[in-house]
């Protein structure tokens, strides 16, 4: 009950904001969210707690599953999926490291996925600031790289991104619906 | 004991976007924001998205989509990540947002601005990079502030990496506004007005390229 009348309360108030100006950026649906390398460094650096530099930022956009089959469907296999919603997932930085085998300059880049049911091929792309992958360009390509499928316990409600630290520097682990893929970065 | 009140029942809803390290009092998921130190173990990862919303804005406005949609092929002269807090009935400015304490503008990390070319922001040069952006609310004016200190929480802002300061009037809206908004007014080709609005207030930063 309570609940209800809050969250009555702020649909009135949104519906009141919004009738104010039509033109003002509404929230998103598949809502940005941020992960670091380290974990949760913004906070840890206030805190002075911070035991290592900043290596990577992921800036990307959280879709839902709602019930619907993703990977195979609302994801189609063998596409280029801009790995989130809204602009194209951003991958940045702090150092030099390796994917892939290949060096990577520090930088803003792009991050891309072709999936498929055993394996995603992940893409580093140079043409930043983009949406979806609707002007996906091969050529701006920094590297290509396969990852295999696993499989998560739970289901993964909103697309998740972390970062975890790994025996060769680091991973971005990747989540949706039952899948999962590991990234592994080396520094 | 109104705020005690307040404190003990209402956090896990009306979760306050200047204390964000209080433990919420319910079994919602936990956020970034309420348990940020411990690194969790990989099944507790997948978070639900946060109750202030990351966004983003560039300058020129949408312009991934004016990109995607063959608009433009010059580069962006602007984008901001902000998080936005909502106001849920609350008074902010002088109440949840206190009057001359810096405040973050919006919630969770900093509010990180990044200019791609020199900029000239209410009257003063700006070398084009990347910063943090805050300011310190009073009734009748907010002092903008930027700042080098970043990839930090935005709860305290280190004085020391201060870089410069604008001041601008406040304005009054007519309506509340919901969520703490920012968007870009296009002037021209090469310049806006940023526009900050929440609850009844309104702050304007004129910025050119």
């Amino acid at each position: 009950m309570c609940k209800t009348s809050i969250l009555l309360c702020f649909l009135i108030s949104f519906s009141f904001s919004f009738s104010q100006s039509a033109k003002l950026p509404e929230v998103d649906k598949s809502p940005m969210d941020v992960s670091y390398y380290p974990n949760n460094y913004p906070i840890l650096k206030i805190q002075n707690k911070a035991t290592e530099p900043l290596i990577a930022r992921v800036l990307y956009s959280r879709p839902q599953k709602q019930g619907r089959k993703i990977f195979g469907e609302l994801v189609e296999y063998d596409k280029v999926w801009r790995l989130g919603a809204n602009e194209a997932t951003e991958i940045e930085f702090y150092k030099d490291v390796k994917l892939g085998g290949k060096k990577v300059p520090k930088g803003r880049y792009t991050l891309y996925a072709i999936v498929s049911e055993n394996v995603w091929t992940m893409i580093l792309n140079k043409d930043t600031d983009t949406w979806g992958a609707f002007k996906y360009d091969s050529k701006k390509d920094m590297l290509r790289t396969d990852v295999a499928v696993q499989k998560t316990d739970e289901v993964v409600e909103s697309m998740s991104m972390y970062f975890e630290k790994s025996t060769t520097g680091i991973s971005l682990i990747v989540a949706w619906e039952q899948v999962k893929v590991t990234l592994p970065i080396t520094l | 004991m109104k705020k005690i009140l307040l404190v003990t029942l209402l956090p896990v809803i009306f979760f306050s976007c200047s204390e964000p390290e209080k433990k919420p009092a319910g079994n919602d998921t936990p956020s970034k924001a309420e348990a940020p130190i411990k690194v969790l173990p990989p099944a507790s990862n997948y978070t639900n998205p946060d109750r202030s919303p990351m966004d983003m804005v560039y300058f020129p406005t949408d312009y991934p989509l004016l990109k995607m949609a063959g608009k433009t092929f010059v580069p962006p002269l602007m984008r901001i990540i902000y998080s936005r807090p909502q106001k849920q009935g609350r008074p902010i400015f002088g109440g949840l947002v206190k009057y001359d304490t810096p405040w973050r503008l919006g919630a969770n990390e900093s509010t990180e601005i990044e200019f791609f070319s020199a900029a000239t922001v209410a009257g003063k040069t700006v070398k084009p990079g990347r910063y943090i952006l805050y300011c310190i609310p009073q009734e009748t004016k907010w002092t903008f502030v930027l700042n080098s200190n970043l990839y930090s929480w935005g709860l305290e802002q280190n004085r020391l990496k201060d870089l410069m300061q604008f001041e601008v009037p406040v304005e009054k809206t007519n309506l509340a506004i919901e969520y703490f908004t920012i968007a870009c007014e296009k002037k021209s080709e090469k310049s806006t007005t940023l526009i900050f609005l929440w609850d009844d207030v309104k702050t304007k930063l004129p910025i050119s390229f």
